[in-house]
């Protein structure tokens, strides 16, 4: 392959080629889940291998830090240009991308029945809006994708759904949408002082980033940045959409929800907020810290009342995001490594808890804690993975969690001892609703006669593919760390 | 006059020479045959339009074959070309006969191609009032409903009052400058005060022709009483005409800074209290309507920047424009059988029976709401970068905010398509007619390629406002 072949491009589109093609597939709903399987495992391949590439120099024109770099020209009349990068962070998240959709794919193998091509080609739409988020290193071009997001994650949830999901649907669409708007001002705003200062219009990260933005506009620009990604990531007391949309969307919709798409809000601020207006985001810190405790905190809390089990996942994202949202506030490099292992832990986790609640729905036709108990004497496989993935979201020793949420304790305890120590009064939250939430499913006494099978070989598959990357983390997340050392280096000198 | 003028101004010579070999023939002809007629005279006009070279001095007196008519005349015919396919399948489902509705579609677009090339104010006026003419025939043209007939009555008599503003603005204009012509129909320090006035006396009557608020209140009982075809037609060539009259009144003479403050009314007014007014709305023709009245304020917030950037984001829109709410109203045509499908929650389930119609309906709302990657984000987008660049951030902000929450009742439209059930009682839609196939995939096709791709037609834009 020679070297200037546009492979961040061909990245990008091959989920939506495969959405395409999955229109041709209306006929016969194996084939269309056949189809989807092999385009999900050829971009997680093409992820794997571009990861092989990552100790490459820069290419010529690429930003410090970037190992892959694409640009062209595309709407000369703005200096808009489809310029496209890849540093640790991207790679990283591209890599989590690719390899949660896989999982969302099997995931929703068999829950899904009605309109499964059009199904599966949403997915992978909404796979190439992720991926195009995490690449995208021109401002308009990045916006485009955030939005272009939500089309397909609105109707997932729409169609496919279950309870109020059009309630869902619609509040999760909206309250995004009101937030990026808000966001493009701010981008035009930006993109317009700097042309008026420098003489040339670009939307360029790198370009705009030499703006000189006077500081009592950056706190507005910055602001609005804020609010939209805010909403996304989501922070207290923005998050009111997530424990909607998280309860009503199918299994694989949760998954994405939680495992990717909360992750761009996180992705954003790191990327584009925090560099472009520094003062402004040093003015914001206190601010993010405050939600970021009281998120951990309240997350946990509410997760400790909710009944039903997706719900009580959804709001322990919340917490689990506070944590992420504390290690950027933090900005110190252990603590932002922290953040970005965070988030990548958080996607693994999470993603697996959305599944395994999204299989026993399958099995009683439930959600509610007080259906089961006593299970794990019936179904000892989806028991066992149960409790794995509920102690690794508790932060036990060993597996993914602990070492980001370590991480970012360690980093954030330097710079501000107080917050550090909020987070930490958190976490024992975290247990009180973990350790209930496994006490009252698996143990305890039968509440209704349930005869529940024990999982498929796929289902299994699959668990243990996110158990493995869990304990990978674990016990060895330096390659990961490594990943990030780069950018991290370049983003907090 | 040369051959080169004559050449020049072949899209008006072609688009009425059509409507005469219409009113001629249709009798004789089958009305398959006359529509096809139609259509192809409609497209030959464009197709001339685009391909021949601007003149640098005017064909006749008062008609000038500019790079801004030869934007413009290529566009009318695009939508009246898809009009026309939207109408036959329609208009045979409801028993509307005759070739006088091909012949007046023609007459309509006649008017058009002459409005951007006139020269003088003249002839302006005839060209906007031959186009309010022809629509006032539209509008009443099902006989059957009842609706229509009121409809037509509504537009003739708001449209009455509106041409009378026009033609009175123009009539001060021409006492206070002493001349028709466009380009010397300028204010100077000592004529100021007249010119201004019968500036202001225009903006009144484009108002009501753009329906913007609080000249608005005809619009959506028109719309709901139109046939669907028309609707398309009247929402899209009709508010684009007079936007472009504005443009020519604005764009090619020395700048107005007494306009700022009332289209500034207008443009906030209109935001606001259309997007509100949509929220609010059951019957899906009246909430284009609205949403409609919501958009005319987006390009009048362009318009009042008074930049060449704004002037070039309101004929970008426009085209935009004309393609979303062509693709809206085409699907609506499309699905209604007997009786007009006006309710949105007639559409529920409609996504999945009729998917071709119900995609491209669901399409044209997302555009509409402004969302990435169709061509309603870069309309927006170049909207609200212009306000903000000429200086109108807080109105920016607001169109902005207004825009977010249209989101709402488009998705509403979306939502039923894809997230109901359809009901028993709606009847299942009839497989689409090729005719209607294909203008529906052009049009939504020009939503997602100037999404994706939206430079040519930019480069476009600029070269007309050159």
């Amino acid at each position: 392959m020679t070297s200037d072949f546009p492979i961040l491009t061909f990245l990008i589109f091959l989920p939506l080629c495969g959405s395409l093609l999955l229109f041709a597939c209306r006929r016969s709903d194996d084939l269309a889940r056949g189809v989807a399987l092999s385009f999900a495992l050829a971009e997680f391949a093409l992820c794997v291998w571009l990861s092989l590439g990552s100790t490459l120099g820069a290419p010529a024109g690429a930003p410090a830090g970037f190992f892959r770099f694409e640009d062209a020209a595309w709407i000369e009349r703005f200096g808009i240009r489809y310029t496209l990068g890849m540093d640790g962070i991207s790679l990283v998240m591209a890599l989590l991308t690719a390899f949660i959709t896989v999982i969302a794919v099997l995931v929703s193998w068999t829950g899904i029945r009605e309109r499964v091509p059009l199904y599966f080609s949403l997915l992978l739409a909404l796979q190439c809006g992720i991926q195009g988020v995490f690449l995208s290193l021109d401002l308009f071009l990045f916006y485009l994708f955030w939005e272009a997001m939500l089309i397909p994650m609105f109707f997932l949830i729409g169609i496919w759904g279950h309870g109020r999901k059009i309630y869902s649907a619609v509040k999760f669409f909206l309250y995004t949408f009101l937030g990026s708007l808000l966001m493009l001002v701010a981008i035009i705003a930006l993109y317009l002082m700097h042309g008026d200062q420098t003489g040339s219009y670009t939307f360029s990260l790198a370009g705009l980033l030499q703006t000189d933005v006077p500081y009592g506009l950056s706190l507005w620009l910055y602001a609005a940045f804020l609010l939209s990604f805010a909403i996304k990531f989501p922070v207290f007391p923005l998050h009111t959409w997530l424990p909607d949309a998280h309860t009503d969307a199918p299994t694989a919709g949760s998954v994405l929800l939680a495992s990717l798409l909360l992750k761009t809000g996180a992705y954003g601020l790191i990327r584009f907020a925090y560099p472009l207006f520094p003062d402004a985001a040093r003015a914001f810190t206190p601010l993010l810290y405050v939600v970021a405790v009281f998120g951990i905190s309240y997350g946990a809390w509410v997760a400790f009342a909710q009944k039903d089990m997706k719900r009580l996942v959804a709001y322990s994202s919340v917490s689990h995001m506070g944590f992420v949202a504390l290690g950027i506030a933090a900005w110190s490099p252990v603590a932002l490594s922290g953040a970005l292992l965070q988030m990548v832990n958080h996607g693994i986790t999470t993603g697996a808890l959305f599944a395994i609640v999204g299989m026993l729905d399958e099995r009683a036709q439930s959600r509610e804690i007080a259906t089961y108990g006593g299970i794990w004497g019936k179904v000892p496989v989806l028991s066992f993975f149960f409790l794995f993935f509920c102690m690794a979201s508790a932060g036990l020793p060993g597996l993914n969690n602990f070492v980001g949420e370590f991480l970012v304790l360690v980093g954030t305890f330097r710079v501000a001892p107080l917050a550090a120590l909020g987070a930490f009064l958190g976490i024992v939250l975290t247990l009180v609703y973990t350790v209930r939430l496994v006490q009252e499913v698996l143990f305890g006494k039968e509440n209704k006669p349930l005869s529940l099978k024990d999982l498929s070989l796929r289902e299994a598959g699959v668990l243990a593919l996110l158990a493995l990357v869990a304990v990978y983390l674990g016990v060895h997340p330096g390659p990961v760390l490594d990943l990030f050392q780069v950018p991290i280096e370049l983003l907090t000198k | 006059m040369t051959l080169a003028d004559v050449f020049s101004i072949m899209p008006i010579i072609i688009a009425a020479c059509t409507t005469l070999v219409v009113l001629l023939c249709g009798p004789l002809l089958h009305s398959g045959t006359v529509s096809w007629i139609a259509v192809v005279g409609s497209g030959a006009a464009g197709l001339w339009a685009v391909n021949t070279p601007t003149a640098a001095t005017p064909a006749l007196p008062g008609l000038h074959f500019t790079p801004f008519a030869q934007f413009l005349i290529p566009l009318f015919c695009l939508s009246a070309v898809l009009t026309l396919l939207f109408s036959h399948g329609y208009n045979e489902r409801r028993a509307i006969k005759g070739e006088e509705y091909p012949a007046t579609v023609l007459f309509a677009l006649f008017a058009m191609c002459v409005l951007p090339c006139a020269t003088n104010l003249l002839i302006l006026f005839l060209a906007l009032e031959s186009i309010a003419f022809a629509f006032y025939i539209l509008v009443t043209m099902d006989l059957n409903r009842a609706e229509s007939g009121e409809a037509g009555l509504k537009y003739l008599l708001m449209g009455a009052v509106a041409a009378a503003f026009t033609a009175f603005g123009f009539a001060l204009i021409f006492a206070g400058s002493g001349t028709l012509e466009l380009a010397g129909a300028v204010a100077t320090p000592e004529n100021r005060a007249i010119v201004s006035a019968g500036w202001g006396v225009v903006v009144i009557g484009i108002a009501f022709k753009l329906s913007l608020v609080p000249a608005h209140l005809w619009t959506p009982d028109v719309y709901q009483g139109a046939p669907a075809p028309v609707a398309a037609f009247l929402s899209t060539s009709s508010k684009v005409s007079a936007a472009a009259l504005l443009l020519m009144l604005l764009a090619f003479s020395p700048p107005m800074p007494e306009l700022r403050a009332p289209l500034y009314v207008l443009s906030l007014l209109s935001m606001v209290i259309g997007n509100l007014a949509a929220l609010l709305q059951k019957n899906i023709k009246r909430m284009l309507a609205y949403s409609s009245i919501a958009h005319m304020g987006y390009l009048t917030l362009a318009l009042l920047t008074g930049t060449r950037e704004g002037y070039a984001a309101v004929l970008l829109y426009g085209a935009v424009y004309t393609a979303m709410n062509l693709a809206a109203f085409g699907a609506i045509a499309s699905l209604s059988i007997d009786e007009e499908r006006d309710l949105i929650s007639d559409y529920a389930g409609l996504g999945f029976s009729a998917p071709l119609r119900g995609g491209v309906l669901a399409l044209a709302m997302l555009a509409l709401a402004g969302i990435p990657p169709t061509a309603g984000f870069i309309g927006k987008f170049f909207i609200f970068y212009s306000a903000i660049r000429g200086g109108e951030m807080t109105l920016a902000i607001i169109g902005i905010v207004s825009a977010a929450a249209s989101a709402y009742f488009y998705l509403k439209v979306a939502v039923q398509l894809y997230m109901h059930r359809s009901r028993v009682e709606a009847a299942t839609p009839r497989p689409t007619p090729a005719a209607e196939s294909l203008a529906l995939c052009g049009a939504a096709l020009f939503i997602i390629v100037l999404g994706i791709f939206p430079a040519p037609l930019m480069r476009l834009v600029d070269a007309a406002l050159r």
